[in-house]
């Protein structure tokens, strides 16, 4: 498998705040990863950065081999916020669509399920006329996953997309993210609070904890023992995704 | 509450004031010239109908005008303004002396310069009813949600399909809200500008003659024309919202308080 993500001594330093201290880590094509680590600790930084959202102060970043400037810019990123951010003017069907329809220039060569098609495997066809104030939450993110799956981009980026729902919708929604990226063999980069749902949903778990050496005593940052080399793949579980059974499987810490 | 109803206590409060303002003219003998009983007024406008409505038409056109380019301008100096904030802060007192210089003070310039007729009227009404429109569209145009922009961001999209996917429409409820005051501001402005651009048309050329001539009836029947077009503005605004923001939580049925 190549290395469908890459980073090298990436930082990110916001004026005098160390927003994410030094990490390598790398995540296979096809893998699903999750990073885990208390509020602060940069997960979202380290997800924008994977994203080409934010340029890292030192580092590098390798995203399918290039650059994340230009991964975002070919469209072969899908990114789904923590808030599904539909757009409200929008209908169901035509927030689905919304990625596709920007930046049409670098549409990625899809021969995967329409948003129509996504919608109607997500159970949401009675609904593609509607607007999303008419939806439940977790209709909204089941909508905001289609929206980036449709893309049909190889890396998915999710920062804490269940984090608003209850525990009944979460776990429906973390079978249906297996469900989707399964065939298509997508690589995920997920960022969440849940132990619970990142031994759940993934191959690995990367896991970022408040550095004991920081400045300010209490500011969180990223333990490089828990990134590479250590997290690159020293286990893999036999992941069947969708299977409950594979949980059982994994274990948290350096690397899970 | 129903569209019915709503009618319904608009044309209520409506009658009640006419009838206090009867009333009181008829109560307390007020000179006519002082202030006229509605009543008057009423009969003054339907008695030459269509002379105040051509008139009317003069005024609306005068005003739609003014507030369709003040409208576009606003939309570009508005993205401009939402996309640099020095700019913004270096247009902010430029626009307030705009919107607060008093219109007296320089339309005589704008006659001079533009020349008679329409144009000094509509440049009157579009540039006084642009500063409202500027501030309503960066207020609107940086509204838009920011997990949207970033979405958007993730798959590159330009500036310009950031403005047209998610910034304008993300502005539409402001600039729809800023449209009342406006059509309030338009109609005065371009009352205001018919009354002195050495014209003869519109309901400001009647009213400014009636007031010169101490024509009460005929003064107070071009205010009563001047209200009924700006009601039929604010309908107008009302039925765009209803199209235009069927998503907007302003449009959504009444909740529990």
């Amino acid at each position: 498998m190549t290395a469908a993500i890459e980073l090298a001594g990436v930082t990110r330093r916001f004026g005098a705040v160390e927003a994410l201290a030094p990490i390598d880590l790398t995540v296979e094509a096809g893998e699903i990863v999750t990073v885990v680590g208390p509020s602060g600790s940069g997960k979202t930084t380290l997800l924008r950065i994977v994203g080409g959202l934010v340029e890292p102060t030192a580092g590098t970043v390798s995203v399918d081999g290039s650059s994340p400037h230009d991964a975002r810019a070919a469209k072969r990123i899908g990114f789904v916020p923590q808030s599904p951010a539909l757009l409200p003017w929008r209908t169901v069907e035509a927030n689905a669509r919304l990625l596709l329809d920007v930046n049409r220039r670098r549409a990625n060569p899809n021969n995967g399920p329409t948003p129509t098609e996504l919608l109607a495997d997500v159970g949401l066809s009675d609904f593609a006329g509607a607007y999303p104030h008419e939806l439940s939450g977790g209709m909204q993110q089941r909508v905001a996953l289609v929206r980036a799956v449709a893309l049909g981009a190889p890396l998915l980026l999710m920062d804490e997309p269940f984090a608003a729902l209850d525990e009944i919708t979460r776990g429906d929604m973390r079978h249906l993210l297996a469900r989707l990226c399964e065939p298509l063999a997508t690589t995920v980069l997920f960022v969440t609070h849940s132990i619970a749902e990142a031994v759940f949903i993934s191959d690995r778990v990367a896991v970022l904890s408040a550095r004991p050496g920081a400045s300010s005593g209490s500011k969180p940052s990223i333990s490089p023992a828990h990134a590479s080399p250590q997290s690159r793949m020293s286990h893999r579980s036999s992941r069947s995704r969708g299977d409950s059974a594979h949980s059982s499987t994994k274990a948290s810490g350096d690397e899970a | 509450m129903t569209a019915r109803r709503i009618v319904l206590a608009a044309v209520t409060g409506v009658v009640v004031f006419g009838f206090a303002w009867e009333l009181f003219v008829r109560i307390f003998d007020v000179e006519p010239f002082i202030l006229l009983p509605p009543s008057e007024i009423i009969a003054e406008l339907f008695e030459r109908p269509s002379y105040y409505a051509e008139a009317a038409a003069v005024t609306g056109r005068h005003a739609a005008s003014g507030v369709l380019i003040s409208l576009a301008v606003a939309l570009v100096v508005g993205s401009l303004l939402a996309a640099w904030r020095f700019l913004e802060q270096a247009a902010q007192p430029v626009l307030v002396l705009i919107l607060v210089a008093p219109w007296v003070a320089y339309f005589a310039s704008i006659v001079v310069w533009l020349g008679r007729g329409d144009p000094p009227v509509i440049f009157l009404v579009a540039f006084v009813s642009m500063p409202v429109f500027v501030f309503a569209s960066v207020a609107g145009l940086r509204s838009a949600d920011p997990a949207a922009r970033e979405l958007l961001a993730s798959v590159d999209a330009s500036r310009m399909e950031v403005l047209w996917r998610l910034r304008l429409p993300a502005a539409v409820p402001s600039l729809l809200a800023t449209a009342r005051y406006v059509t309030a501001l338009a109609l005065a402005a371009a009352y205001y500008g018919e009354g002195g651009n050495l014209s003869n048309e519109g309901l400001g050329a009647i009213g400014r003659r009636a007031a010169n001539g101490q024509n009460g009836p005929v003064l107070w029947a071009t205010v009563l024309a001047t209200v009924l077009l700006g009601v039929a503005g604010l309908g107008l605004i009302t039925l765009l919202e209803r199209v235009l923001l069927r998503w907007h939580v302003s449009q959504r049925a009444r909740s529990p308080r």
